[in-house]
């Protein structure tokens, strides 16, 4: 057991590894050990490969790479709610702001601990986060999109007028934290590293448990939820809680590595970032998440210093997305492998 | 405090205007526009653009840009939208989303940030009772009581009937002989040249800026939650109501309040009365 969880550890940090370094990983797991050590092997060298990463590359790009694992994890917030339960959440970066802003503000201010002050944040983020889901817990559709629009305004509105806490409309500096004495980016890299593994780790865990199941049967089949005992409402409250937490855990770092945010920062294009994130990457895929985190940094950087054309390209991938592709770049990926696996087995029955 | 109801009514018929189009659009196809203020406002710049550059007159330069905004509803709508017509809200709310982004980024490519005044020939005021009221303000009232008895009107008509038929159910129309494509570009059609004249009478009443759609989109989603989705007139009566309201506790509470009052209303309403919405709208799985 201590193996397996080992195993799927290092191909969580592949995955942050393989955004930074631009590496791919080996094939897919198997029940051949032969296969599984190599994985192991593959997912080590990457873990050690995102450790020295740092000393490899300048400190803008590790800013870059930082910031693709950040968006990966508050991208797994959007896959519970929309992907797995179905639930058109359009709060997501409000909950990234009361991390960013409640955890600074207990770090800062009232001096407590910023591991503590990140984690009392997203508690407080999955609260908000239960409160908006009572209408979700009536409303389909886009009457769901309307009231948690609605709700992440409020939210917003909110970060404006408590003026002591947040700096108002202006903003407010946020107090860089640095991980036993590292400089600031291997701090932030670091954490971020972690913070990604645990939230990957235990997202997937918990998709393959029952509770999984049942927010993906509240997606699929919510009348026949009551019928088998489940209540889809306090699912969906659950999934709501869950999401919230993840993007308010993100949402702390995402603070620290901007170091300097304004009720502004958590508005409209970031939402809109946050919905190529998992729409271009795929929805219901936790590697999505990763895919589109890349996939938004990346284009963010290229199209940096061509002012709007960056907007333009995220509003087009969603479009695109949207229309051709609505499992995402990890449908497209599987669906080739599965292609090429069968013509694996054609040519393995022709021999 | 009439003063304030008045510009209240001013900014409420704006929103209400653009509620009349998200309605039209859902009642005919079924699609929730998020689009709909920037499908709006592009039109809107390209009139800025004929009386600032070939000097145009006001009155020919608004049907053109009309005849434009409508042309772009029917490409968006035959190229984006009706491929996933079949598709859930996700697919449809996601997609206007998409094509609201697109289209605020083509306008600031082109007509970048800084704000722009429309001359329009209608200006100036008078006076009522100690009260000045601009002409500005007279025009877009009037304009979306003209605009709601005519949508009032037309979905009594045939092809008003065919568009509700069609939402419905899209293959029985189809059946009996509807021409179910040319209802849902005629919707689009329709929806964009009001939102066309909405955001022309808001940006030459204020400021013409790239950013002018944005805050308009969800005040003309919450009108039409006020009113009940699939209300004509209960959208045009729920933006009145929403501009009256958010500018009386702007004035008296204070201009912060102004936003958040339009969001907890639209929330209150969402969790106190859903089922009413649901009676008008028929709910579907997501």
């Amino acid at each position: 057991m201590a193996v397996d969880i080992d195993a799927s550890t290092a191909s969580k940090e592949t995955g942050s590894g393989k955004k930074a370094g631009g590496l791919s990983r080996g094939s897919a797991g198997g029940p051949i050990t032969a296969v599984r050590a190599a994985q192991l092997a593959g997912g080590l060298a990457l873990l050690a490969l995102a450790i020295v990463l740092p000393n490899l590359i300048n400190p803008y790009r590790m800013f870059l790479a930082t910031l693709i694992v950040v968006f990966a994890t508050a991208g797994v917030g959007l896959v519970v709610i929309m992907g797995w339960t179905g639930q058109i959440a359009l709060a997501h970066v409000a909950f990234m702001g009361i991390g960013a802003y409640g955890t600074n503000w207990l770090f800062s201010d009232l001096g407590i601990p910023w591991l503590v002050s990140l984690i009392l944040s997203a508690f407080a983020a999955a609260v908000v986060g239960v409160l908006i889901g009572f209408p979700a817990a009536r409303l389909r559709g886009f009457y769901l999109a309307i009231a948690t629009l609605a709700f992440a305004e409020l939210i917003v509105r909110f970060f404006v007028e408590v003026d002591t806490i947040t700096g108002g409309i202006a903003g407010k500096p946020i107090e860089i934290i640095q991980l036993f004495g590292l400089a600031p980016d291997r701090s932030h890299w670091y954490i971020a590293l972690m913070m990604a593994a645990v939230v990957f780790i235990a997202t997937d865990r918990l998709g393959r448990t029952a509770f999984g199941r049942c927010l993906r049967m509240v997606r699929d089949a919510e009348i026949a939820t009551g019928s088998l005992g489940i209540s889809a409402t306090q699912y969906k409250l659950l999934a709501f809680a869950l999401s919230a937490f993840i993007a308010a855990l993100a949402g702390g770092l995402f603070g620290q590595l901007l170091t300097y945010v304004s009720p502004d920062t958590f508005h409209t294009a970031l939402l809109i970032q946050f919905l190529v994130v998992v729409f271009v990457g795929g929805i219901t895929r936790l590697s999505g998440a990763i895919i589109g985190a890349i996939f938004v940094v990346v284009s963010r950087e290229l199209f940096q210093d061509v002012g709007d054309w960056q907007r333009l390209v995220y509003g087009i991938s969603l479009v695109l997305a949207v229309r051709f592709l609505p499992g995402g770049l990890t449908s497209l990926w599987s669906t080739l492998r599965s292609a090429r696996s069968l013509r694996g087995v054609t040519q393995e029955a022709g021999a | 405090m009439v003063q304030q109801v008045i510009a209240g009514l001013q900014a409420g018929s704006t929103y209400a205007m653009l509620a009349l189009a998200v309605v039209l659009i859902l009642k005919a196809t079924d699609v929730p526009n998020f689009a709909t203020a920037d499908m709006g406002l592009v039109p809107t710049f390209v009139l800025w653009q004929l009386m600032d550059s070939f000097g145009l007159s006001y009155w020919i330069a608004l049907p053109a840009a009309i005849i434009f905004g409508m042309g772009l509803a029917l490409v968006i709508e035959r190229i984006a939208i009706r491929p996933i017509l079949a598709e859930s809200h996700f697919a449809t709310v996601l997609m206007t989303i998409g094509i609201f982004v697109v289209l605020s980024a083509v306008i600031q490519l082109i007509w970048g940030s800084e704000p722009r005044r429309i001359e329009a020939p209608i200006s100036g005021n008078f006076q009522i009772g100690g009260n000045f009221v601009t002409y500005d303000q007279l025009a877009t009232i009037g304009l979306g009581a003209l605009l709601t008895f005519a949508l009032l009107r037309f979905f009594k008509s045939p092809w008003g009937i065919r568009m509700q038929a069609i939402a419905e159910d899209r293959v029985t129309p189809r059946l009996l002989g509807v021409r179910v494509d040319r209802v849902f570009s005629i919707s689009w059609a329709l929806a964009a040249a009001i939102s066309t004249l909405a955001m022309t009478l808001h940006t030459q009443s204020t400021v013409l800026t790239d950013t002018a759609g944005a805050p308009l989109i969800l005040k003309a989603f919450v009108a039409a939650t006020m009113g009940g989705f699939g209300s004509i007139l209960g959208a045009f009566l729920g933006g009145l109501a929403l501009g009256v309201i958010a500018n009386l506790a702007g004035f008296y509470i204070g201009t912060g309040s102004r936003a958040a009052v339009a969001m907890i209303f639209v929330v209150v309403i969402l969790m106190a009365k859903p089922e009413g919405l649901f009676s008008k709208a028929r709910p579907r799985e997501v």
